[in-house]
């Protein structure tokens, strides 16, 4: 039993940190916001070469083999530099849902694709209702000639406008599937949904009798509720990583103007109304950091408590991460709540992460039926 | 990272599953059946594991000990005695002791032969336990000890105690303290059971007047006594921790089970949809306490002490559980205050250490001491702010000096 990070994991983290602090600088991280894109194309390619954007692929689709633990150590990272790009939606919702449920003649087509950074992926698993039940989809897919033609509307998927190829779940009438949709093809629309996090763009997909071909289908016809849930379950735990990196710069940043902020006298960190909600911030980012990566262990071990695991990270990490970043704006006074001053990057990029993949009412209520079901 | 437990200590956790399975009491009625129980956990090679073998321990692996807690925890099965002995005053002596002190003391904290409590606390030194007042003068060849203590556990039971005394008035009040072994059966120590919310006694108060300690029952040196302090109130957080969540756990399946019985508007409260996500917010908190201390049984492993993280854990687990107990109250609603008269199906069975049928609502309110006693959540709070965090200290009056 070690719960530690490897040498190799450690120096992948130290990695990641320098090359963000370099080439993602806040200043990058708003010059992206008023960008069409949304993200840097030199950062992209820079992602690739460092083996980032094929990080948990397997080397013959020309990834680099590694697990979860790495890939949240990456996301962590990225929390805390509020990077703005298709990282996540391509390597996390698009490559692990095409590892878990693609054929080979997919993966194949697209894993070496998304590694180098010439195609990006997204997935659609949400639709107007906002259920992250995959068995409440209701776009449906009907077979016309050798192919299919779906119809339905998709929100809040992420980075659909820079995306070549989008996993869509629809319901046909062998059960749930998943397909390979090519958002600018006919008969599929985009539409952006502005959010308040700038670094993290979202569209509404709308297929309108979308043709999609046979080979568009992943895995069997109706084949695709466990392939969904596995996927939930690592973007459940990947957005973790993400808001825990977020709340671990709120904090660092909390205590660095605790120590240097003047009132009354005295530095502000002097009072224990502040040092106390430090400390506090602080039990919450350790817990954060246990609940992360004991859940992408499970999941890359195939631990018998991963399912779990991956409910308690996110149901933990999504109010944890709130209080931390909320708490620094309140650690901070006045300049925490100006556009100006970077803290509300990492505040907005864990709010806009706390209701996806499921929040944490949605994994509580499956923490427990795992519990009641165990008898 | 790998969070797969080796061959060796799957192997180490079954052994102790069995010899537990054949040995442990269904129920402890009293001290004297439960120092034999203590005794046989000993023989056995089970207590004082981490403690150097040539004064009677195993020189066991931090692992080894997390997993004959933990299984002990999963098994219900009862505590041993003297655990100031075990927690506190054994690995004091362990580090700061002189040799004849580890000789002549260690291995009958082992046994239980002797049973051990500790004289931190004051009325006026609490959080602020720097500022305690009791004195011990110099009187040629041995210390005179006056002054009073509270919060002593297990002082009723106690022959020996780990004393803090102040030796020296004249010096800035974290330089002129002492630590000494002190005989607790003298006619100078007065022992008196402090009753707390519970109804029950785990807690004395003792007076000293005019009492005794031998000069060679100084640990350290003069006026080191608070950096001593320093280090064994961190040696109870760790090696524990695993099996603290272990028995959470337990209690949290008794919990579930009453919630499947009990009814809200007429269906199970288990079924209704508020009371199922508190049940998952605990049980998610209690696992993240588990992920907790093994990454604390990590740092151990690697021969790492965890320092202030210590506070962490303490902060965390402390707060946590009273949180567990507040939702535990709410589900078994009166049933959960019952002391006496609890229906089978509503008692709590754990080991309550003083011998008595466990009560939900004993663990209740004994929930409201954990963030109070060894460092309230306040004081934690403060260390992590100070030790890890770096925060600057706040202005005070007792930091600018000046005699007690």
């Amino acid at each position: 039993m070690n719960f530690s990070f490897s040498e190799d994991q450690v120096l992948l983290r130290n990695s990641v940190r320098a090359a963000l602090d370099e080439q993602c600088p806040p200043a990058r991280v708003r010059a992206m916001m008023d960008d069409e894109r949304g993200y840097d194309e030199a950062l992209w390619g820079e992602m690739a070469k460092l083996g980032w954007l094929g990080l948990p692929f397997p080397e013959e689709q020309g990834g680099a083999g590694l697990g979860l633990v790495e890939l949240a150590l990456v996301l962590e990272e990225m929390g805390r530099a509020a990077y703005p790009g298709p990282y996540f939606a391509s390597v996390v919702l698009g490559g692990l849902g095409l590892m878990l449920g693609g054929s080979p003649a997919q993966k194949e087509k697209w894993l070496p694709a998304i590694a180098s950074g010439q195609a990006r992926a997204s997935a659609a698993l949400l639709e107007d209702g906002l259920d992250w039940d995959p068995a409440a989809t209701t776009a449906t897919a009907t077979r016309a000639g050798h192919g299919w033609r779906l119809t339905g509307i998709k929100r809040f998927v992420p980075w659909a406008h820079v995306a070549d190829v989008v996993l869509v779940p629809a319901r046909a009438p062998e059960g749930l599937c998943l397909f390979l949709v090519d958002p600018r093809e006919a008969g599929v629309t985009l539409a952006p949904m502005v959010g308040i996090d700038l670094g993290n763009r979202w569209s509404e997909l709308r297929l309108t009798d979308a043709p999609v071909p046979a080979d568009a289908l992943v895995g069997p016809a109706g084949s695709a509720g466990p392939v969904m849930d596995g996927l939930l379950r690592r973007a459940a735990v990947g957005a973790s990583a993400e808001m825990l990196g977020a709340a671990r710069r709120c904090l660092d940043m909390s205590v660095g103007y605790a120590k240097v902020r003047e009132q009354f006298g005295q530095l502000i960190g002097s009072f224990q109304a502040i040092r106390h909600r430090c400390a506090e911030m602080l039990v919450e980012v350790e817990n954060s950091h246990s609940a992360v990566y004991y859940a992408a262990w499970a999941l890359t071990a195939g631990a018998e408590d991963a399912a779990g695991a991956a409910s308690i990270c996110k149901s933990y990490v999504s109010e944890s991460a709130r209080k931390v970043c909320g708490d620094a704006i309140q650690v901070h006074g006045g300049i925490g709540f100006t556009w100006e001053y970077d803290l509300h990057l990492y505040f907005k990029r864990a709010k806009s992460l706390e209701p996806l993949y499921g929040d944490a009412a949605h994994h509580r209520e499956l923490i427990v039926r795992g519990i009641t079901a165990a008898r | 990272m790998d969070l797969n437990y080796t061959t060796e200590d799957v192997a180490f956790r079954k052994q102790v599953r069995a010899w537990l399975e054949h040995h442990m009491p269904r129920h402890i009625k009293n001290l004297d059946e439960r120092r034999a129980w203590h005794r046989r956990l000993y023989e056995a090679g089970y207590l004082g594991m981490g403690w150097p073998r040539e004064y009677g321990g195993q020189g066991a692996r931090p692992m080894e000990q997390a997993i004959v807690a933990d299984e002990m925890a999963r098994a219900g099965a009862p505590a041993p005695t003297n655990g100031l002995g075990l927690g506190i005053a054994g690995p004091t002596i362990v580090v700061h002791g002189t040799d004849a002190q580890k000789r002549r003391y260690l291995r009958k904290i082992l046994t239980a032969e002797e049973m051990w409590c500790q004289l931190y606390s004051e009325p006026n030194a609490g959080s602020d336990l720097a500022a305690l007042r009791t004195a011990a003068v110099d009187r040629g060849d041995h210390f005179e000890v006056n002054g009073q203590k509270i919060w002593t556990s297990g002082g009723a039971n106690a022959d020996w105690g780990l004393l803090l005394a102040r030796t020296d008035p004249a010096v800035p009040k974290h330089r002129g303290i002492t630590c000494f072994l002190m005989d607790m059966r003298q006619p100078g120590v007065d022992v008196r059971p402090l009753k707390q919310i519970t109804g029950s006694s785990e807690f004395c108060e003792v007076f000293m007047t005019d009492a005794r300690v031998e000069k060679e029952n100084m640990v350290g040196r003069l006026g080191e006594g608070w950096g001593i302090a320093q280090t064994t109130l961190g040696y109870e957080r760790g090696g524990r921790a695993l099996a603290r969540v272990t028995t959470y756990a337990s209690q949290y399946r008794q919990l579930v089970d009453a919630a499947r019985r009990l009814k809200r508007n007429g269906r199970p409260i288990v079924d209704d949809p508020v009371t199922r996500q508190k049940l998952g917010r605990v049980w998610a908190d209690l696992e993240v306490e588990r992920y907790g201390a093994l990454r604390t049984l990590t740092m151990l492993e690697r021969g790492e002490h965890p320092g202030a993280g210590g506070s962490i854990t303490k902060l965390s687990y402390s707060e946590f559980e009273k949180r567990f107990m507040e939702l535990a109250e709410e589900i078994l609603g009166p049933y959960g205050q019952l002391t006496d008269g609890v229906p089978a199906e509503y008692r709590l069975e754990v080991d309550t250490a003083i011998g008595d049928h466990g009560t939900w609502a004993y663990a209740f309110l004994w929930s409201r001491a954990g963030t109070i006693y060894a460092g309230s959540s306040e004081i934690q709070k403060n260390v992590i702010g100070e030790r890890i965090l770096g925060l600057p200290k706040e202005a005070r009056a007792d930091r600018v000096g000046g005699p007690r």
